[in-house]
């Protein structure tokens, strides 16, 4: 397979070498996606209509053993198996490999593994996909009605230059993955990044947390390798030799490196970076995508509300009565009313093809609820739908008549059958994430 | 064959020192004296006000803001010629402090009712004027300038120097104390969480979508006080290892990448302090550059390595003590006095919020169920322009209400640390939606609250009230009686004795300047706080009585577990 020209090479004591083959097969498990999800995620897609979210959905496997969220169990699981076959090993016949060319490759794997990882969320973020600038409904909500994850999520949503930046550091560092000489700075890169998201998945409570770890494990690995001649060399300021195993490709063998080589540079770069981008220009995949009803777009003040024909004034407090309205430029109404709502939480990622799965808009946020709808333009009718789990088949049957640009007026029943009436005002409602920066604002 | 290669690895070897103690070339030479003159000059205080601390400072009642203002500089050069230098938005002053201030250019403010109204300096000094990216840098540009001049000279004057491995070395010590210093002064602030400050009420029940950009990003990270308190470890470390050498290039790295991070914050979120953060960049980048030739050399280009520096000779006696002099005195400073004054700031003063308790019954979320403007009753209408929509009493000595009239927006972030809990404007700067903040005196023997407006952006007549003021002689101020004072007692110390200071003691002593700000009169009567009654003149010297019912709000955002301030 390989030849090698080893210039002293460093002796192996059993002990390191019992610890390399426990993190031999811990990592070559990791790597390898034995997941439950594996056959939902690898056909569940169309191959010859591949989207940018089946590729991200790739990305994303990990060793799971269980159905549900990933979790450390996982990882025990996969720890137990590692060590006992380690044991296993000591006693076989294969006891003595060349270590450093197991080394070697194991590092392949794990590198490329990291560098897929850490990719597949970069083209998200340097197209600014996954965190959206907040709709019109988020921004008309109480701050201290969302949670901390979703406070996290739209405040870099406002700043998509910085999330392309974010992106940009993330694609960079899993190009340097690639390449073995490069590979050390890549992780470097990774570990003080992703750290950093790390930290941020636990405090702002996100459930990313595992998989995080699971990408810092496999960078720190790559670290590893070349820590020690780190350490050496910038801190003792001692002379230090190199990493001296190169592996030798020849014939064959060369000309299949380099097909694979780029078979997965096309697939997870090229491919994916292109399909992230048309994404982000014809389909974003948080917000829903049907149309909404056209020209009413915009944050409505709730001027007239009648129940079973009875007039509700202003009030302060009132859980029947409606305080605004929001149309978003998709299919989407948010009402604002002192009515509870419980909170629908989906907070890790992941990319949906249809819009009753994309629950972006109210995920982590109460203070409205939120109904995705269908429009019977002939009959001038809505017909909507609470989006939140917990109050499935909610549903508003309402007419609706739009005798202005700033007025529509909707009537019908809601989901106890009473019947309702209900006149919108369109408010000229000004942001101050809309305007310029460097003027005065007076709002 | 192993034999060969060890040839090689000597021969290497011998190579690489060789190249290391040959003379350097002129270029290098000179390139050498102009960072050298150019680090210098950025790593030192340049402005009297930073001398004027250092040698005023109390160090038997320090405050937490004497030592990071030591921490605290960056080449202004600007302001030694007479120019006016654009303040820092994160440092920009309150109303009452900027209105000492002149010659502050005069910004346009959209039409104020039906006049034209320019903005005076208490707003200007607030909104620093529209700048080109690189103007920002002009300080630096004059810093290279002397650089250059002075590297000149030097080249005329210094023919024998073959090369500066000594010189080197100190340069980078001075900046390796430079940065850690800085960026320390930073991390304290985060480390006890008073930088970004949790949301207060009026806060929380404020839309998303009636901030700005800046503040989105201070409140982000001011909802989880535990990722603030790890941004500070960070800062602290990277800072920490700065000061030895083993570990300084690490530090280097590790402040390059934080800061570089922050950097890019600033400029999306416009937070203000971009220049000041990547000046923190590139102190991290020279300390680091030495080591990057060497890592490349390793990891690239996969070679033996040998790593070359001069250092000098510390066993000389002088030199030997004057080090760990130095260095013990850093420790002492930035991490034992630091660390106290911050937790002090933490527990009883956190300076961007309020530190004076507010009146115990009068705390919470408020409905306001009834509203009458001279004796007519407002219903309540979400579009109305004269009715409170809901008020909030802080824990500290703040009001907040909501009223449907646009009000111009205090675009500061409530930063500065002034001692005056009125200057401390993080509940209202950065938040449009017609939120209104007052602070209260509160007389509890009478019952009455003396409030003001936070909001130095909505003075009232900014045209009149600052041309006023130049006067000699400005009007006697009695708007609260003796007696009634007598009734609030002394501001100063209200706060829990242990932090009490010397700044604390002399900034009262200094007569704030009276900007004219808006104020209300208002009785307040209730039993226990559940139903508040407040009556008497707004700031229209309309007369209102107002009803307020308390509420328990939930909200989905978890409450804070570090809270700081004692109220």
């Amino acid at each position: 397979m390989s030849n090698t020209n080893i210039s002293s090479p460093p002796v192996w004591t059993d002990r390191e070498k019992l610890i390399f083959r426990f993190f031999f097969l811990f990592f070559i498990l990791q790597a390898i996606p034995l997941s439950v999800d594996f056959f939902k995620t690898v056909f569940g897609f169309n191959w010859l209509h591949i989207s940018y979210g089946d590729i991200f959905n790739l990305t994303r496997l990990s060793a799971k053993f269980l159905p549900g969220a990933d979790s450390f169990i996982n990882w025990i699981i996969v720890a137990i198996i590692a060590l006992i076959g380690a044991m296993v090993w000591d006693k076989s016949k294969y006891k003595n490999i060349n270590y450093d060319r197991f080394y070697y490759w194991l590092r392949v794997v794990v590198r490329y593994r990291l560098a897929i990882g850490i990719i597949g969320y970069g083209f998200i973020k340097f197209f600014p996909l996954q965190a959206p600038f907040p709709s019109i409904s988020n921004l008309n909500t109480s701050y201290g009605d969302f949670t901390d994850w979703k406070i996290f999520s739209m405040s870099l949503g406002i700043v998509p230059s910085y999330e392309t930046f974010l992106g940009a550091i993330e694609i960079l560092a899993g190009l340097f993955l690639f390449f073995r000489k490069t590979a050390t700075i890549g992780a470097a890169i990774i570990l003080v990044f992703t750290g950093n998201v790390f930290i941020s998945n636990l405090a702002y409570e996100g459930g990313e947390f595992v998989y995080a770890t699971y990408l810092i494990t496999f960078a720190l690995f790559v670290l590893w390798f070349d820590a020690q001649r780190i350490y050496n060399l910038v801190s003792l300021e001692r002379p230090t030799a190199p990493n001296s195993f190169k592996p030798l490709f020849v014939g064959k063998t060369k000309t299949l490196r380099l097909v694979l080589k780029t078979l997965v540079i096309f697939f997870f770069v090229f491919l994916y970076g292109f399909k992230t981008y048309s994404g982000f220009h014809h389909d974003p995949y948080q917000f829903p995508r049907t149309k909404g009803l056209a020209r009413a777009a915009g944050i409505y003040n709730v001027s007239e509300f009648k129940i079973n024909g009875r007039v509700l004034p202003y009030a302060a407090a009132d859980s029947i009565r409606w305080k605004d309205v929001v149309f978003e430029k998709w299919a989407t109404i948010s009402v604002r009313s002192d009515r509870k709502v419980i909170i629908d939480s989906a907070n890790y990622e992941q990319v949906f093809k249809n819009d009753k799965d994309r629950d972006y808009e109210l995920a982590g946020t109460a203070g409205r609820h939120y109904y995705s709808y269908t429009v019977d333009s002939v009959n001038h009718v809505l017909l909507l739908d609470n989006k939140n789990p917990h109050y499935k088949g909610e549903q508003l049957r309402l007419n609706y008549s739009h005798p202005d640009s700033a007025t529509v007026i909707l009537s019908g029943t809601n989901q106890h059958r009473d019947s309702i009436y209900v006149v919108l005002n369109k408010i000229d409602k000004k942001y101050p994430l809309k305007l310029s920066r460097r003027k005065a604002l007076k709002l | 064959m192993s034999e060969i290669k060890q040839r090689d690895i000597e021969n290497e070897v011998t190579a690489q020192q060789a190249a290391a103690k040959k003379p350097w070339s002129w270029q290098k030479k000179f390139g050498f004296r102009v960072l050298f003159i150019f680090f210098l000059a950025m790593s030192i205080p340049f402005s009297a006000n930073w001398y004027k601390n250092v040698f005023t400072l109390d160090w038997s009642r320090p405050h937490y803001r004497d030592l990071y203002d030591i921490a605290r500089f960056q080449p202004s050069f600007l302001s030694l010629f007479g120019g006016q230098r654009s303040r820092d938005i994160t440092d920009s002053p309150s109303g009452d402090e900027s209105a000492k201030k002149d010659g502050v250019k005069k910004n346009k403010i959209e039409k104020v009712g039906a006049k034209k109204a320019e903005s005076k300096n208490e707003t200007g000094a607030a909104l620093p004027p529209k700048r080109s990216f690189l103007a920002d840098y002009v300080d630096w540009g004059i810093a290279l300038v002397f650089a250059l001049v002075g590297a000149l000279i030097w080249t005329a004057f210094d023919r024998k120097s073959k090369s500066y491995h000594i010189l080197y070395y100190w340069i980078r010590v001075v900046v390796r104390y430079r940065a850690g210093i800085g960026i320390i002064g930073f991390g304290f602030t985060k480390l006890f969480p008073t930088q970004m400050p949790y949301p207060s009420l009026g806060l929380l029940n404020s839309n998303f979508g009636d901030f700005t950009a800046q503040k989105i990003y201070w409140l982000s990270v001011g909802v989880v006080p535990w990722y603030q308190v790890f941004g500070g470890v960070v800062e602290i470390v990277a800072g920490a290892m700065l000061f030895f050498r083993k570990t300084s290039t690490f530090g280097a790295i590790l402040l390059a990448a934080a800061l570089g991070d922050i950097t890019f914050v600033n400029y999306a979120y416009d937070g203000g302090v971009h220049v000041y953060a990547f000046y923190f960049v590139l102190l991290g980048l020279f300390i680091a550059a030495d080591d990057f030739p060497k890592l490349y050399n390793l990891l690239i280009l996969e070679r033996y390595t040998v790593p070359f520096r001069i250092y000098p000779d510390f066993r000389k006696p002088w030199l030997r003590y004057t080090r760990i002099t130095l260095k013990v005195l850093t420790f002492v400073i930035f991490f034992g006095v630091l660390t106290y004054t911050e937790v002090i700031n933490f527990k009883y003063d956190p300076y961007k919020q309020p530190a004076t308790a507010g009146v115990k019954k009068l705390r919470g979320n408020y409905r306001v169920s009834e509203f009458k403007i001279n004796g007519e009753v407002v219903p309540f209408n979400p579009l109305d322009s004269t009715r409170w929509q809901e008020a909030t009493f802080e824990n500290w000595t703040t009001l907040t209400f909501k009223i449907n009239r646009p009000v111009l927006i205090d675009p500061s972030n409530g930063g500065g640390s002034p001692m005056r809990d009125i200057q401390r404007t993080f509940e209202i700067s950065g938040v449009a939606g017609g939120q209104r903040a007052f602070h209260y005196y509160a007389d509890t023997v009478d019952k009455v609250l003396y409030l003001q407006d936070k909001n130095v952006m909505a003075l009232r007549g900014g045209r009149k009230g600052a041309d006023k003021a130049k006067d000699a002689k400005p009007k006697e101020d009695n708007w609260i009686s003796k007696t009634a004072w007598q009734h609030i007692g002394d501001e100063n110390k209200m706060i829990d004795k242990a932090a009490w200071s010397t700044r604390r003691d002399r900034e009262f002593a200094e007569k704030p300047r009276e900007v004219k700000r808006h104020r209300m009169v208002l009785k307040y009567d209730t039993t226990d706080g559940s139903r508040v009654i407040l009556s008497g003149i707004n700031e229209r010297k309309d007369s209102i009585y107002v009803v307020l019912d308390r509420y328990d709000r939930q909200y989905v955002l978890p409450e804070s577990t570090l809270s700081a301030g004692k109220y």
